[in-house]
Parts: C-alpha cells; sequence; structure tokens
C-alpha cells in the first residue's frame, strides 16, 4: 500500500492509498460540513444539499447524472454526518477519469428551486420513514439531551419544520460558504493511478475560487456535571422498548480513542462480550450493545438495548453492575485477547475492500490530517494492554451516569 | 476488458458421503471465507414422523414455523467438547468474523477470517454440524433470543410488508418466514428440535464453500479427515402446496404506507433468468431505473423505491417495495403499476447497456471480496449443480439484447400480481389485476 498526497492551489486537497491487488477503484469527496455546521435556521440543511447535489448542475440534468454513473458500472451515493458530507463512487480502474470527471462537475451544483421543492419531498418522507422505526427517535432524543445547548445536539436529517421552513436561499449561501475548495478533500482508495487523478482534479476543480476557510462551530467541552437523566419517549405501536445511553468517551483528537474502541469490543460487541452473555444469549433482551464514537472534539459510549417492554425498568436499573468492569468485575487478560484478535481479524477483512478503505483513510484525513495503514493500525492493537483499558476506564467511567431515552410502548 | 481483470482458480470436490467442497482462489488477498449450507432450511419447518417426512397415511404434519431458526440457535449451544460460550470464544478468538442464519433452503454455519487461521476453525465448524449437543438446559433461553428476534422484526414495517408477500406469493412452504412465527416457536419440544437436527443436518446436501487465500489441497485433506466419516441418511421430500391470497393489506400504526408486490419470474436454474433479471433491472435496479426516476425524482413520492430478483430452488419473484406518506400511497402504488405495465416492448439499447456495465462491473468487484465470492459459488452449486465461471457469465450477459429481453417479456408480461400493503389504509388495486 502506497500513500500519496497532493494540494492544488485553491486549496483542494487530493489522496490516495494504492493497493497493488485491487480490482477496483473508490473515488469520494469528502467535505467538511455537517450537522454541526448548521444554525437552528439551518437545521437539517447539510443532508438536504447532498441530496441536491445529485440533481445536476446549469448543464447537466440529474437523469444525467443517474444515467451516468449507472453507465460505468458505478456503485455510487453519499453520506452526510454531524462533521461530514461525502460523495462517492466505486468503479473499475478503467473508469477513474469519467467517475472524478462526474463526482467534480456534480460538486458545483444549479440548487434550482424547482427541484429544491421536489427534493423537500423526498427529505420528509425520509423522516417519516425513520420516524416509523423507535430506535431511531430514542437516539435522536438522547443526543439532544446529551449534548443540549451544543450544536451536535441537533440530529442530521433536520425535522418535518426545519425541512419545511428552509428557503432555497439558505442553502444557497451555506453550500457557497462551506464547499470552498480549501474545505474539500477527494480521496481515492484501492487501484488508483494517483498522476491522473491528479491531472483530472487539476483540469476538472482548479477553477474553483479559493475562499476564505469557514470556521468550525465552537468546539464541545463537557464539564464534570453530567447529569444522570431518564427520558421517555411514548411509541404506542411499537412492539419492544428501545433504551439509548450516552455517557462521555475519548473524544476523536484523544490518543485513548483506540483503547475505547477495544473496551466497547469487550463489553458491548454485538457478539460475545459481557453484554452479549448477560441480556442477549439469555434471551433477556434483543440486542444490548455498546459502542464508542468519536467526534472531532468530543466522544461517547452508546449504550442501545431493546427488550420486552415489561423489561426495561429492571435492565436499566441493572446497568450500573452491567458498566462496571473494576475490582471485582475487572477485564481479564483472555478478554482482552479475545478483542484484540477480534479487532485485528476486521481490520484484515475491511483492508481487503477498496470502498471500507475510502471512508477509514478519507476520514481520517479530514479530522486528523494523517494516514495510518492497515499494517499500522494493527500494531496500535497489537500494543494495547489492560493498563491502557483501566486508564479509559478512570477517566471516562461508565458506570458514572449518563444520558438514559426510553422509547416505546 | 472485463476478462483480463481475473484471472480464475476454480476448485470442486466431492466427498464419498456426498459433501460438495467448493473452492475460489482470490489473489491478492490475506482472507479467507468459509460457509457451510446445510439443507436444515425454513422449508422443513414441519413435525417429522420418525425422522421421516408425512406420507398420506399420517395425521397432516403440524407446521411448526421456525424450527428451522431455533435448531439452528441450538446447535451453536453446545457441541462436541465445547460450551455454546466456547464456541463463539474459540471462534472469536481466532479472529473469525461468524454468522449463523436460517434462509428457506438452508441452515448455514459461515466465518470469515486472516488465512492462516482457518485450521483452527475447521474443527469449531466440524464439532457444531456433527456433534452438536441441543442441551436442554439452553433451550428455553434460546426460544427467549429467537422471540426477541421476532418481536424486533414486528418493530420494522418494511421488513413486515415483505415477509408478508412471500408468503402469499410462493406457494407454500418456500414463503414461509424463517425467522419463524412467534406462536410456533412457543411450542416447540425439544424433541422436535432433536429429530430435526439428526434429519436434516446431513452430509449428502451440505455444500462447504471457501474463498480467498486457499490451499486447495489441505483444504480437501482437513475437510476429509473432519467430515469424511460422516454417516448420510435420506433427506425428507418437500411437498409443495397451494399459493396463498393475492391481496392483503396489513393494518399498521404507522406515518408512511409501505407497498410491497411480486409477480413469477424464472428461476435462477433457467437460462431465460438472465432476460428477466434485465428487464427489472430497468425497471428498478439503479438510480436510473425507471420506479427511481418516476416515483423519486420526478414526483419525489417516497425515500425508497426498488425492483429486484429474488430466487428459490424452483421458483423466483420479481419483487418491488415502496415506502411513502399515506395520503401519496395510493398514487405511489399507481405509478408503480403503470411502470410495470409499461415495461414489454418500451426497453431501450442504452437502458440494457447500463444494466449490463452495472451487472458486469458487480461481477468483478465481488472478486475482491472472499465472503462474497464464498457465498457466490454456494449458492451457484445449490441452483445449478455445478459453478459458472465469470468468463461464462460476462459471455451470458454480453449475450443478452434488446430482441431477447423484449422477447421475454412478450411472452411472460407480468401478470397476477400478488401486492400487500401496510399502513393506516387499505389501498385501491385496479380491477385488472385482480385474480
Amino acid at each position: 500500500m502506497t500513500f500519496l498526497h497532493e494540494r492544488l492551489g485553491n486549496g483542494l486537497e487530493i489522496i490516495a492509498e494504492r493497493s497493488p491487488a485491487a480490482l477496483s477503484t473508490s473515488i469520494g469527496f469528502f467535505v467538511k460540513t455537517g450537522s454541526r455546521d448548521e444554525s437552528e435556521d439551518l437545521w437539517g440543511t447539510s443532508h438536504f444539499l447532498e441530496h441536491m447535489i445529485f440533481k445536476g448542475t446549469t448543464t447537466l440534468s440529474s437523469e444525467e447524472i443517474n444515467r451516468r454513473f449507472d453507465a460505468m458500472g458505478a456503485s455510487a451515493n453519499a453520506f452526510t454526518s454531524e462533521e461530514d458530507t461525502c460523495y462517492y463512487a466505486t468503479v473499475l480502474p478503467e473508469q477513474q477519469d469519467d467517475a472524478v470527471g462526474l463526482l467534480s462537475q456534480m460538486m458545483r451544483p444549479a440548487l434550482r428551486e424547482e427541484d429544491f421543492e421536489t427534493e423537500k419531498k423526498v427529505i420528509l418522507e425520509e423522516i417519516r420513514m425513520y420516524d416509523d422505526q423507535p430506535p431511531f427517535g430514542a437516539d435522536d432524543r438522547c443526543r439532544a439531551t446529551f449534548f443540549a445547548g451544543h450544536p451536535l445536539a441537533r440530529s442530521v436529517l433536520g425535522t418535518v419544520d426545519s425541512i419545511q421552513a428552509l428557503p432555497v436561499e439558505s442553502m444557497r449561501g451555506y453550500y457557497r460558504r462551506r464547499y470552498c475548495p480549501g474545505n474539500i478533500v477527494l480521496a481515492a482508495s484501492g487501484a488508483v493511478d494517483f498522476e491522473r487523478l491528479v491531472r483530472t482534479a487539476r483540469e476538472r476543480c482548479g477553477d474553483w475560487e479559493p475562499l476564505d476557510l469557514p470556521r468550525r462551530t465552537v468546539p464541545f467541552r463537557r464539564g464534570c456535571d453530567l447529569r444522570d437523566t431518564v427520558d421517555r419517549i411514548e411509541r404506542p405501536a411499537a412492539t419492544l422498548s428501545y433504551a439509548v445511553r450516552m455517557s462521555p468517551a475519548p473524544p476523536g483528537d484523544d490518543e485513548d480513542r483506540f483503547a475505547a474502541k477495544l473496551l466497547a469490543i469487550i463489553l458491548g460487541d454485538d457478539s460475545g462480550s459481557r453484554l452479549y452473555w448477560s441480556l442477549v444469549d439469555s434471551g433477556e433482551a434483543e440486542q444490548a450493545s455498546l459502542h464508542h464514537h468519536d467526534f472531532l472534539d468530543a466522544g461517547i459510549f452508546t449504550l442501545q438495548l431493546s427488550c420486552d417492554p415489561e423489561d426495561a425498568g429492571n435492565l436499566l436499573e441493572r446497568l450500573p453492575e452491567l458498566l462496571d468492569m473494576r475490582g471485582r468485575r475487572a477485564i481479564t487478560p483472555s478478554e482482552l485477547d479475545q478483542a484484540r484478535n477480534k479487532l485485528a481479524g476486521r481490520i484484515v477483512l475491511s483492508g481487503e475492500r477498496p470502498r471500507r478503505r475510502l471512508f477509514t483513510v478519507g476520514l481520517e484525513w479530514t479530522h486528523n490530517g494523517d494516514h495510518r495503514s492497515v499494517a499500522d493500525d494493527l500494531a496500535i492493537v497489537e500494543r494495547l494492554g489492560l493498563d491502557d483499558l483501566d486508564r479509559v476506564l478512570a477517566r471516562w467511567p461508565l458506570e458514572a451516569g449518563g444520558c438514559t431515552v426510553l422509547a416505546g410502548p | 476488458m472485463y476478462k483480463s481483470a481475473v484471472k480464475q482458480t476454480l476448485h470442486a470436490a466431492t466427498l464419498d458421503n456426498g459433501i460438495v467442497l467448493l473452492g475460489e482462489d482470490l489473489p491478492g488477498v490475506e482472507s479467507v471465507a468459509i460457509a457451510f449450507h446445510t439443507p436444515a432450511g425454513a422449508i422443513h419447518d414441519a413435525q417429522l414422523f420418525g425422522g421421516r417426512a408425512a406420507t398420506a397415511a399420517d395425521s397432516p404434519p403440524t407446521v411448526r414455523c421456525g424450527l428451522a431458526t431455533l435448531s439452528g440457535e441450538m446447535m451453536l449451544r453446545g457441541a462436541g467438547d465445547r460450551s455454546g460460550r466456547r464456541i463463539v470464544e474459540d471462534l472469536e478468538n481466532a479472529g473469525v468474523q461468524w454468522a449463523q442464519a436460517v434462509s428457506t433452503s438452508h441452515s448455514s454455519f459461515s466465518g470469515a477470517m486472516v488465512a492462516r487461521q482457518l485450521p483452527t476453525a475447521l474443527p469449531i465448524y466440524a464439532d457444531i454440524l456433527r456433534r452438536p449437543l441441543l442441551p436442554e438446559d439452553q433451550l428455553e433461553t434460546a426460544r427467549q433470543m429467537v422471540l426477541q428476534n421476532l418481536a424486533g422484526t414486528e418493530d420494522d414495517p418494511a421488513h413486515r410488508a415483505i415477509s408478508a408477500l412471500k408468503q402469499m406469493h410462493y406457494p407454500s412452504p418456500w414463503g414461509r418466514p424463517a425467522e419463524g412465527l412467534s406462536v410456533d416457536v412457543s411450542q416447540i419440544t425439544l424433541e422436535e428440535i432433536r429429530r430435526f437436527v439428526a434429519t436434516l443436518v446431513k452430509p449428502q446436501a451440505t455444500i462447504i464453500a471457501a474463498a480467498g487465500r486457499l490451499d486447495w489441497d489441505d483444504l480437501v485433506a482437513r475437510i476429509e479427515r473432519l467430515f469424511g466419516d460422516w454417516q448420510p441418511g435420506p433427506i425428507p421430500d418437500v411437498v409443495t402446496g397451494p399459493r396463498g391470497p393475492r391481496f392483503q393489506h396489513v393494518p399498521h400504526e404507522s406515518q408512511q404506507t409501505h407497498i410491497a408486490l411480486a409477480w413469477s419470474v424464472p428461476a435462477y436454474r433457467f437460462d431465460a433468468s438472465y432476460e428477466a433479471t434485465a428487464a427489472l433491472s430497468v425497471l428498478g435496479g439503479g438510480s436510473s431505473s425507471r420506479l427511481f426516476t418516476e416515483v423519486r425524482e420526478r414526483r419525489g413520492l417516497c425515500y425508497s423505491v426498488s425492483a429486484g430478483y429474488q430466487t428459490q430452488r424452483d421458483f423466483a419473484a420479481a419483487v418491488c417495495y415502496s415506502g411513502t406518506t399515506a395520503e401519496r400511497a395510493q398514487e405511489t402504488l399507481d405509478v408503480m403499476l403503470a411502470e410495470i405495465r409499461r415495461l414489454p416492448g418500451s426497453i431501450t439499447e442504452e437502458e440494457l447497456m447500463r444494466v449490463k456495465a452495472r451487472a458486469k462491473s458487480g461481477l468483478v468487484m465481488q472478486q475482491e471480496s472472499s465472503a462474497a465470492r464464498a457465498g457466490g459459488i454456494g449458492r451457484q452449486w445449490y441452483h445449478l449443480g455445478r459453478v459458472r465461471t465469470l468468463a461464462e457469465e460476462l459471455e451470458r450477459l454480453d449475450r443478452l439484447s434488446v430482441a431477447s429481453v423484449e422477447r421475454w417479456l412478450a411472452d411472460h408480461p407480468p401478470e397476477d400480481l400478488s401486492i400487500v400493503s401496510l399502513g393506516r389504509e387499505p389501498l385501491e388495486v385496479p380491477r385488472d389485476l385482480s385474480p
């Protein structure tokens, strides 16, 4: 694997991780913008804009975009999160130029009002689709409580009200501020021809006007005043109850984030973890898992639990004990080994798919300006020991408290 | 350009007891994936009579929808010298990403791992398949786990709509929900599970498929050693029964109404399945497909809409799905039906060219994933009794033409549709589609 980097005069960065054995090429534009960069009156704009990018430019209709991606046999899509918006396509190597060319064109969209009104309906359908699935409401409400008063509190999709109230002119302004070349990374992985990538990017993106870099919103710094709260959402039609609990964890710029991910595997992986054996294998819960999620300047451990509504209260009461990983319940060396072996296996397997590498490599670069190969990641896992896990538990004690939301009938 | 992209090495061997072992070398990967497909699928979800299927002389067998799923779960709860917990720990200590799944036709156990771990993983799978303990003290917790999963699917309206559609559309027992039905799962006994496993987890219809960084000779020797003396026995036949009703509304308190519809197309083992798949891809395959363009892009009626091909051994279905706000559901159904009706006689060269491009690049990209290839060659053997080479598949795609797709559509226009709506209000189905 080789890592390559280039920067155009207007600030656009180009990176690539080349794997000689790959049969496909993945290309992505990573824009450093997401829901945390929105103000209250722009709630949901980043994600809505992601949809609008597929609606075409002044010379390219949305149907033409769809036809061209399909004609190159591309697997193309996009996603929006709190901090990133990414447009990507995976193609056979001979389609690299076409894929980069089309994605580049799309990044300068027309944002027509007529398309805006049609696509608004699609966004509203997407919101309602998630509304009909009880776990999603609990997740959004929990983040809103945990990050109260900070832009990370707002959901990525927005609400029916915020989307309906959004004028097209506000989206156009947001686009102009956030999609300047210095705020975008063009990343590629797999069978990449880097020289041609840079040449195509120069031709297609070289004339994008450089603007002052937009600032990211206020950093998130949580004090030690974490409230131990439980909120409820009534979902009369739900069959199960869904609990989401968030507590502080290492942020994306903290070295302890790697140990935090290992800790989450030991405690709450989807199989073979402590929560799995205590609650899922025993049939007490449909799901019980813990994940570590990091933002640029914040981190959360998210616990997800779904169970029979009658058992929810009891399971929540048992959480402090289940989450305690010290003293009598300290992590054992064999638990550590099993988690390290699992994580190493995952790193190797996901490293074989250019599409998976694109997200890993692209997001690491946009967030930290860093590149780690599969071998680098394996070396980190190899080095993690019990003392690292103990340190994480001391700095971010899981059982100390968190925001919990319970959705159910 | 595609043919030069991949040099393919395929292997196949049959053991004396009937196990079929398949392999594919994937140059450039570090991993290997392996899948064990046993014939203990949901089509056999009925009480067995002394280890055989029912005959006319027996009283009708009681269907136990979920027997295959609960049996599959029980097989993981102890095997050979290993407890259920040891099975999982041993797999995960070897870094195996493991999975267990029950489909209509199979009960499957699979894993993907770094290639050097395969010798550690194989004996674990041999224990699960050949020496499951099916321990009595695990029955109630295993049952609770299956019931919990079933309750979870109740909260997924799209899944419920598609599941109801399959139950209606396929002749029994091919549309049975593999995950089971709670009312049946509650009643399954340990005796039924033991009889089910003893009768159906058998070597002669079992397919073992591996792909990735393979040492084929070594794999054959290991499989011989672990599975060679496994005794075969008769697998009960499946008696295919009638189909369900054509239309159904499932009342559900939700904002969106979910629409699922299906009609019959040729099964995968028939050559015409290529034409059928191509026609469906034009209808609802990519983002330039007709359903995506007309339902979502032009009218903004929904977030998700699609059409796809689903196959069983003898039956296959074209399945279309969309979820949309209740007030716009009727319009969505009407537009979907209009596009389905319009399909024969309207396929263009450009559309078919895009379908071929998507199919071909999909085939090549599959070669990057050991898990995808292990799954693919196993499926092909089940349906065809052999594995198609990549060159053969690409060549067959090349032979698709507008004329061949249109000829097939003219002979087999979409008709006799099964339609499910799930939501607050039933939808109106046009009379000419009624049975």
